[in-house]
């Protein structure tokens, strides 16, 4: 354990030294300047406007860093050929490839973190969003970081068997499709063939649905009159299940394909 | 030179001089384009108007692009009369709100602004109240405990198609919401009664004016009721010279200094007896019932 926490560090200060934190602060003024610009523009609702770009800006610059710095993870690592000096050393592949995953959660974690700080300073800032919607946004954030985690699986998985563009194409079309897994699903039921309707069923299982994770939008934090649509707790519990079976199959084929190179 | 890597002394002082001369460049050359840009109406296009389509390619994204579209929305119907660009209709208006309304459902001012950008008559809106009434009944879909979308659409059927027993019966079944205020069935028998219509028009453009959540709306329902002040104020002056001109054979020489609701004195001319609204009146005058 204690050498997946070292490999997740180290890789954690790899990913900083990338300097894609960087991107935060572009990110907190690009927030505060459109709560500025588009509360002029908007006809009401300047606070839910500002937290549904908020959490669009969170996910999508969380998927960038997911699948860039996912891609690169073990890729980079035998390139450089420094996965031969890591592999000498007392370090199983497993180990290798659950603490490069876990670096860059970390990674992603002080990102969300940063990013919805710069959301709550927006969101203050227009004064009008109620006290209980700065705790409402911890859920929504973390459902975003649950289909962030599970993006940045796959985007490691492609990484272990793939080139970074073909894996950065990979996960993004899974990460696109995995929107659409109940229209394939509905797509099979409605073609009246019995083969279609069971691959429509099968691929609805099989491909990560990342509608999962969209349950808590600005309308879900706000809770004002007209955006009572209630938190259901067992429904974000339910998202958080799945992502971890779903991480945990991901990483398990991770490792098997990983095990299985041969780095002669 | 410093190191073998190439270096000038020239090179910089270069690439300074060509920074600076390209960023003073840009402007000249794009105004350059913009000139030469095809003037008159920008064409009124949808490339996407199917909002099931436009809801599927939100990849989860649906209530910030809803965002966007009641953005898209607002500036559509608030350019309207911008010099040289005016559009002669709002074709897209109602595909924009149905797409937005359908990307987020909870977003009430898109209904509520929506219908009375829908409602009004050309130049002022898209004169289409059936399609007013069409996004309001997709809004009580959505929101069967908000009185004020039926009240929203009683208030299409009174003030712009006229259907006063059906403007009753819609304030009848808003009164029946939960929470519905009690004014409500007063209004709703008054429409049905057929009596008072001015004063019932009144009623509503204040309550829209004092209780509206955006600017559109309620200048809307100021200048509708400064139109129908207007309206009264023209009927009793011209009422007030016809009987001095019964009496005396001749129009009054003066009526006073009476102002419209903006403060600006009626234009009269004692010569031909006629009244009007002052041409430089900062009334927005509409026609009103």
């Amino acid at each position: 354990m204690n050498r997946i926490l070292a490999i997740a560090r180290n890789t954690f200060r790899e990913t900083v030294r990338d300097k894609i934190l960087y991107n935060l602060i572009l990110f907190a003024l690009v927030m505060i300047g459109s709560s500025l610009a588009l509360g002029q523009l908007t006809l009401g609702n300047e606070d839910k406007v500002i937290l549904d770009l908020g959490l669009g800006a969170i996910s999508v610059f969380g998927l960038l860093i997911a699948i860039f710095i996912g891609i690169g993870l073990v890729y980079k690592e035998l390139e450089k050929r420094t996965v031969y000096a890591l592999l000498a050393k007392p370090v199983r592949r497993y180990e290798l490839v659950l603490g490069k995953y876990l670096g860059l959660l970390w990674t992603l974690g002080v990102n969300l973190a940063v990013m919805t700080a710069g959301l709550a300073l927006a969101l203050g800032y227009t004064g009008r969003a109620p006290a209980g919607a700065y705790w409402r946004l911890l859920p929504a954030v973390g459902l975003i970081f649950l289909s962030l985690a599970l993006a940045t699986a796959l985007a490691l998985l492609f990484s272990t068997f793939s080139t970074p563009a073909l894996a950065a194409l990979f996960t993004f079309f899974l990460w696109v499709i995995g929107h659409f897994n109940a229209d394939l699903r509905t797509f099979g039921e409605l073609s009246g063939s019995p083969a279609v309707e069971a691959l429509g069923r099968a691929l609805y299982y099989v491909i990560p649905n990342f509608g999962n994770f969209n349950l808590i939008d600005g309308r879900g934090v706000l809770q004002t009159a007209g955006y009572a649509r209630p938190i259901d707790p067992w429904a974000v519990a339910g998202a958080g299940a799945y992502a971890l079976l779903f991480i945990a199959f991901l990483l398990a084929l991770s490792v098997i394909i990983f095990a299985r190179r041969d780095f002669k | 030179m410093k190191s073998g890597g190439g270096r000038h002394p020239g090179t910089r002082s270069g690439a300074v001089a060509a920074l600076v001369l390209a960023a003073l460049l840009v402007k000249p050359v794009q105004d350059f384009i913009d000139a030469r840009a095809p003037a008159g109406e920008e064409p009124d296009l949808l490339f996407f108007n199917s909002p099931e389509l436009v809801r599927k390619m939100a990849l989860g994204f649906e209530p910030l692009l809803a965002d966007l579209y009641w953005m898209r929305t607002i500036q559509y119907y608030g350019r309207r009369d911008d010099e040289g660009r005016r559009r002669e209709s709002f074709e897209n208006l109602h595909t924009l709100l149905d797409i937005t309304t359908t990307l987020d459902p909870g977003l009430q001012d898109a209904y509520r602004a929506g219908s009375c950008f829908l409602s009004e008559p050309p130049p002022v809106g898209a004169g289409q109240p059936e399609l007013a009434l069409e996004l309001l009944e997709k809004g009580a879909r959505s929101h069967p405990l908000q009185w004020r979308l039926v009240y929203e659409r009683g208030f299409v059927h009174y003030l712009y198609l006229k259907d006063y027993a059906a403007a009753g019966e819609t304030w009848l079944e808003a009164a029946r919401v939960p929470g519905a205020p009690e004014w409500l069935a007063g209004l709703a028998a008054m429409a049905l009664s057929k009596g008072g219509a001015e004063e019932i028009a009144v009623s509503l453009w204040r309550r829209q004016y004092e209780e509206a959540t955006s600017d559109a709306v309620r200048d809307n329902a100021r200048n509708h009721l400064h139109s129908l002040q207007v309206k009264r104020d023209l009927a009793a002056l011209r009422d007030r010279i016809e009987r001095h001109r019964a009496a005396t054979g001749s129009f009054p020489p003066s009526l006073g200094t009476p102002r419209d609701p903006m403060g600006t004195p009626y234009a009269y001319d004692p010569r031909s007896g006629r009244v009007d609204l002052d041409p430089a009146s900062a009334v927005r005058c509409l026609d009103v019932p």
